[in-house]
Order: structure tokens, then C-alpha cells, then sequence
């Protein structure tokens, strides 16, 4: 017992004194380099550098912080909404594939194990280049021609789709771990005394794996908020299509000409302009290392009742 | 009445053959076996973790092959236990009643009652992980019991406790069956365990049950060579047998028996007696020296040589040493002869 509470205080050390250390990193790196963020010299050099659209006064219009571009807020808006579809169509799918795949003889059940931690250790560019594959040859090109809309290159499917990959096989790997370490036994027990496989599971089950579960929310959401490549792969970005070749609701939800936010830092630092890439950067360091944190409390507690 | 008929289970790499077994009410049985017999297996089907292949499961003449658990009442304690960690002792004993959608005043009256019999007032409020084997295994049995279920399944209920509690807790089982009237099945590789609670034994093993009855007419009797052993009758001899004299090597045996031909002959070690009188000469009397004498805890075991090595138990304190010339008789009824398989 004392043994497992002295490796736990060595991990506690060990896994704040890093966490700390790259967000004060960050945080100094942001701050130091505020004075380039104030200031529309980097966005008037740009100009010179790369010619990449006809609105280029935008950039300007900035100028003074980015948290004034409206491209930055739909920006945060888009990935926000797109990874919580995300996120909650994984949980809907992840925690009874992760459950089915615990607890019951399936055949083939390895290999969809494998197959699903296959994917972990993929790129996202390969994960990319599989949905283009996918979704433009064959029946689901077919489908979409009866549908009548093209999942790739649009924000709805499209983007739920390239970030629910990764999302869906990190949440599950969490989940079924979660279950596994739920001795199978509670439930035999629970059945046995009279309670129907659902209310065993509502009691016993549920209650004992809740942190897991919610940790495992957390990580699948986290994990799309992280998608990059697939992303842009499969969707490309929306920041410099016409206003015209976006829904009235997506107008609505103010995520129109804009782009996921990992797929942002990349264009900003592709188009010249780090400062505002850098800063985009910083503002996902955030997100995750707050998202990290809660996970890391939550989990510690063992069970959350 | 339990009246297991022909069960068949196949769990991929392992199978139960063919198993027939009857309970009666009231009945105490342990389903005794070496590890990996299948005994855990054969609870987990009664219990209708797994659906069987074929064969049928009948509780007083129902059939309940094809319900699920929560439809059989029949009471299981797993091994471990398997205490619900996220609720207090009180709450594990109710959780059955709660089940069943009882209402509260009447669950909590049979909760109290239940901790009273068990005597675990002091821990009821209680989380499950802070207990010890002996509270835990009353925990269990009062939460398996409350809803007074048909049938008990006791997978090693005294496994994991220490040496002295075991007995204690053996003799508690055994008292708490009488005041239930319960029908119990009580899994577990331990003979004396078996002895200690059980009216009746099942021995298993390899997927199949070897032989039913109570503990003397399977000491007495046993099925096979297998069964001869695992009941640790120490001197076991292949013999020829031509149905009235058995020939051991050099040794010929007196007793009647049906065999001819070869066969196994199994004495206990307790049923060899010591002839103290020098002038006896009885019918399986033998001469030989002492090999070895070890001090047991409550007697002393000597391997005797004559012209085969025996086991005996001495239990009248007289001390044995190397080398001493000794007399022992084997009398024919306690011989056990096995059919060679």
C-alpha cells in the first residue's frame, strides 16, 4: 500500500513538473513575443512574401490581437461544435462496441482489436488518404450521388467524419480498458440476485467504470480537438471560399469561412504569418492542458461515485 | 429437489460431459475435484452464466435450462466473492431485495434480520474493500441468501481464508444450511473441507463427475484408480487377482473379490494395523522393518518394508525407529480392489 502511494507521489512529481514546464514554456514563448501580435508588421510583410487571396486587408484588420479576428473566433466556434458531434457520436458508438468487446465472445474479436489500435499508431495523413479513398470510389461515391451532397471537402460530414476516426479508437481503447478492469464477476453476481443484465450494469457496472468512462470522453474529445492531418485531407480549408458555398446554417452557428483550428495554425505558419499561427498554437496548449489536467484528477480519484 | 440430466457444456476449450447429478432439498453436496476438473465451470452453467449444449437443469421439477440467471433464484458466491465495491455491506445484502422492486420497510427488516443471524452488525456500514476474508464471505452469503433462493452455489467459499478460520467458517456453513434449510452446492479441491460441511460428495474430474455418494461409501468404494488416489489412499500396487487370493509381487493378499486378472489394489494407511501381540499370525499378517517414521501432528507415519513398502499411521505415541522389525496386519475388508483401467 505505502509502495503504491510512494510510485504514485513520484508519478505526481514526475507528471506536473512536465506539464508545468511545457505550459509555462508556452506561456513564456506567447507572452514574450505579445509585442508581434499587437503589432500589423508581420501581416504587411506577408503581403510581399505570399499572395494567396484577394481580401487580404483581413489580416490587417486584426491587427491590435488576434482574439479581434472574427476568422479566429469562427475558427474556435467551428472545432468546438464539429469535435462535440464528434465526441458524442463516439461515446454513443465507443462505450457499447468497448463494452460488447469486453465482455462477450465474439468472433473476430481480436481482430477488430487490432484493427482498432492499428489505427492509434497511424498518421493522420495516412487515416486522411484512406477516407478520400473511401469516400470518392465505390459504394459510398454511389451513395453520396443518391444523397445528393459529398462528404469530402465539407464541414458536415466531412470534418466529423476526418476527426471521429482517431476520436472513436482512442475513446474506445480507454473505454474497454475501463470494463476489463470491472471484474465481469459484479455482474454475474448482480444477475444471479435478480436484476435484469441492464439494471446490473446501471448499478454495479456503471458506477465502478464512471471515471474511466468520463476519462475516456475526455481523451476522444481531446483527440479530435488534435486531429490535424485527417482533417485536412479529407476537408481541406474553408477560410478562403466564397461566402456563397456556405449554408445558411452554418452562417448561423458563425462557422463559416473558417477552418478547424490545428488545420489554422498550419495555414497561418504556411502563409507566412507564425505570430498568428503561434498564437493559435497556444490557445490548443491550453484547451489540452487543461483537458489533460481534469482527466488526470478524475482518474486519480480511482471511482467516482 | 436440483436434478441436473445429461449436460453437455462446450466453452471451446473446455467441456463438461455428459453431467448427471441430484440435489435433494435440504441436501448439503460438495462437488469435490483436483483443479481444472471443470467444478467451477459446472457451477457457472447451474448458475446460467453459460448456456449449456444440451442436457437439462430442473429445480423442483421446472425446467430452467433456458432461463436467464435472473429468472433461475438461485443464490451464487463466486470465489472472490465479488462484493459490489461501490455500496456499503447493508446495501450489498439488500441489493437482491432492491431487485426485485420490494418495498423499503420490508427490505430493511430482512437486511436487519440477515445481520443479525450473521452476526455482522458492527460492519454493516461498511464499504466492502476494508473487510476481512471472514466478514466478506458472510457478507456474500447473507446477500446470496435473503432472497431465499432455491438452490446456493458456493464456489471455494474457504479458499482464501487462513488455515484456523476455515474450519471455524466450515462449521458456520454448515450450521447456517441447517438454519435455512437451505440446498447448498459447495465447490472445492480440499477433501477435509468436503468432510467437514458436506452430506453428500460429488467427485469430478476432466469435465465428467467420477462418483456421488456420501463420504464413507466413496472411501470405502472408490470408482476408479484416479479417484483412489485423489481420496489418498497412499498404498496403491498393480496385482493380479484370480478372485480369492491377490498377488502382489512376493505378497499374496487374502480377499475375496469378483476380478481375475490384473488389477489395483488401494489400502489406506489408517487401515493397517500395527500387531503388537508377536504370537499373531492372522490372515494378511506380514513381518518387515521400519524404513522411516515421521511425527505428524497428530500421529506418526512409518513406512514399513516387507516385501512392498507400506504406509502406516501409528497413533498410540510409541516411538519408531530405522531398522526396528515390526509386524502389521491388513485386514481383507479394508481392502479396495480396482478394476485396472
Amino acid at each position: 500500500m505505502s509502495g503504491e502511494r510512494h510510485s504514485r507521489k513520484i508519478f505526481n512529481a514526475f507528471f506536473y513538473s512536465f506539464a508545468g514546464f511545457l505550459f509555462l514554456y508556452s506561456a513564456y514563448l506567447f507572452l514574450s513575443n505579445l509585442d508581434q501580435l499587437f503589432v500589423t508588421e508581420a501581416a504587411v510583410k506577408t503581403r510581399e512574401i505570399t499572395n494567396w487571396g484577394e481580401d487580404r486587408e483581413i489580416l490587417n484588420q486584426f491587427a491590435g490581437g488576434f482574439w479581434k479576428d472574427p476568422y479566429f473566433w469562427k475558427s474556435l466556434n467551428l472545432t468546438l461544435v464539429i469535435t462535440l458531434i464528434t465526441t458524442l457520436i463516439a461515446t454513443l458508438l465507443g462505450i457499447p462496441t468497448a463494452y460488447a468487446l469486453s465482455r462477450y465472445r465474439i468472433p473476430g474479436k481480436s481482430m477488430v482489436e487490432i484493427f482498432f489500435s492499428s489505427l492509434m499508431v497511424m498518421p493522420g495523413s495516412v487515416i486522411g488518404i484512406c477516407l478520400i479513398v473511401m469516400f470518392n470510389y465505390g459504394p459510398l461515391w454511389d451513395l453520396q450521388n443518391l444523397l445528393g451532397f459529398k462528404f469530402a471537402h465539407s464541414i458536415f460530414p466531412g470534418m466529423v467524419i476526418a476527426s471521429l476516426v482517431l476520436s472513436f479508437a482512442f475513446g474506445m481503447s480507454a473505454w474497454k480498458a475501463t470494463f476489463d478492469s470491472v471484474n465481469p464477476r459484479f455482474e454475474q453476481v448482480a444477475r444471479s440476485l435478480g436484476s435484469n443484465r441492464w439494471r446490473a450494469f446501471k448499478t454495479i457496472t456503471f458506477p465502478l467504470a464512471k471515471s474511466g468512462i468520463v476519462t475516456g470522453i475526455i481523451l476522444a474529445w481531446t483527440r479530435a480537438m488534435a486531429e490535424f492531418s485527417a482533417v485536412l485531407f479529407f476537408c481541406g480549408t474553408f477560410r478562403e471560399l466564397p461566402a456563397s458555398r456556405f449554408s445558411d446554417f452554418t452562417k448561423f452557428l458563425q462557422m463559416d469561412q473558417a477552418d478547424w483550428v490545428s488545420v489554422a495554425v498550419w495555414a497561418q505558419v504556411e502563409f507566412g504569418n507564425i505570430e498568428y499561427g503561434f498564437a493559435l498554437a497556444f490557445v490548443l496548449v491550453f484547451i489540452g492542458g487543461i483537458s489533460v489536467y481534469v482527466m488526470h484528477r478524475i482518474g486519480a480519484k480511482g471511482y467516482v461515485w | 429437489m436440483i436434478e441436473i440430466k445429461n449436460l453437455i457444456g462446450n466453452l471451446g476449450e473446455f467441456h463438461l460431459h455428459d453431467i448427471n447429478l441430484k440435489v435433494n432439498k435440504g441436501e448439503y453436496l460438495a462437488i469435490l475435484g483436483p483443479t481444472g476438473a471443470g467444478k467451477t465451470v459446472l457451477v457457472e452453467y447451474i448458475a446460467g452464466i453459460y448456456k449449456s449444449n444440451s442436457g437439462s437443469i430442473l429445480v423442483d421439477g421446472e425446467d430452467i435450462t433456458h432461463l436467464y440467471p435472473e429468472e433461475r433464484n438461485i443464490g451464487y458466491v463466486p470465489q472472490d466473492y465479488a462484493l459490489f465495491p461501490n455500496l456499503t455491506v447493508k446495501r450489498n445484502i439488500a441489493y437482491g431485495l432492491e431487485a426485485r422492486r420490494m418495498p423499503s420497510e420490508q427490505v430493511n427488516s430482512i437486511v436487519s434480520d440477515m445481520i443479525s443471524r450473521l452476526k455482522i452488525e458492527y460492519i454493516q456500514h461498511r464499504m466492502p474493500l476494508n473487510l476481512s476474508g471472514g466478514e466478506k464471505q458472510r457478507v456474500a452469503l447473507g446477500r446470496a441468501l435473503t432472497t431465499e433462493p432455491k438452490l446456493l452455489l458456493l464456489d471455494e467459499p474457504l479458499s482464501a481464508l487462513d488455515e484456523n478460520l476455515r474450519t471455524e467458517m466450515a462449521r458456520e456453513l454448515r450450521r447456517i444450511q441447517r438454519d435455512v434449510n437451505g440446498t447448498f452446492i459447495h465447490v472445492c479441491h480440499n477433501f477435509e473441507e468436503a468432510a467437514d460441511v458436506a452430506d453428500r460428495i460429488a467427485i469430478m474430474d476432466d469435465g465428467k463427475i467420477i462418483q456421488t455418494g456420501t463420504l464413507k461409501e466413496i472411501m470405502e468404494a472408490p470408482k476408479n484408480e484416479f479417484l483412489a488416489r485423489f481420496l489418498k489412499s497412499q498404498n496403491m500396487f498393480d496385482a493380479v487377482s484370480d478372485g480369492s487370493t491377490i498377488q502382489i509381487g512376493q505378497t499374496a493378499l487374502v480377499k475375496e473379490n469378483p476380478f481375475k486378472g490384473d488389477v489395483v489394489v488401494a489400502i489406506r494407511p489408517e487401515n493397517i494395523a500395527i500387531v503388537e501381540n508377536e504370537k499373531d499370525k492372522g490372515q494378511n499378517v506380514f513381518s518387515g522393518e521400519v524404513e522411516s517414521a515421521k511425527l505428524k501432528l497428530y500421529f506418526t507415519e512409518i513406512l514399513v518394508h516387507t516385501d512392498i513398502s507400506l504406509v502406516v499411521i501409528c497413533q498410540t505415541g510409541r516411538e519408531y525407529n530405522k531398522g526396528d522389525s515390526i509386524k502389521v496386519r491388513i485386514p481383507p475388508e479394508k481392502i479396495v480392489i480396482i478394476e485396472k483401467s
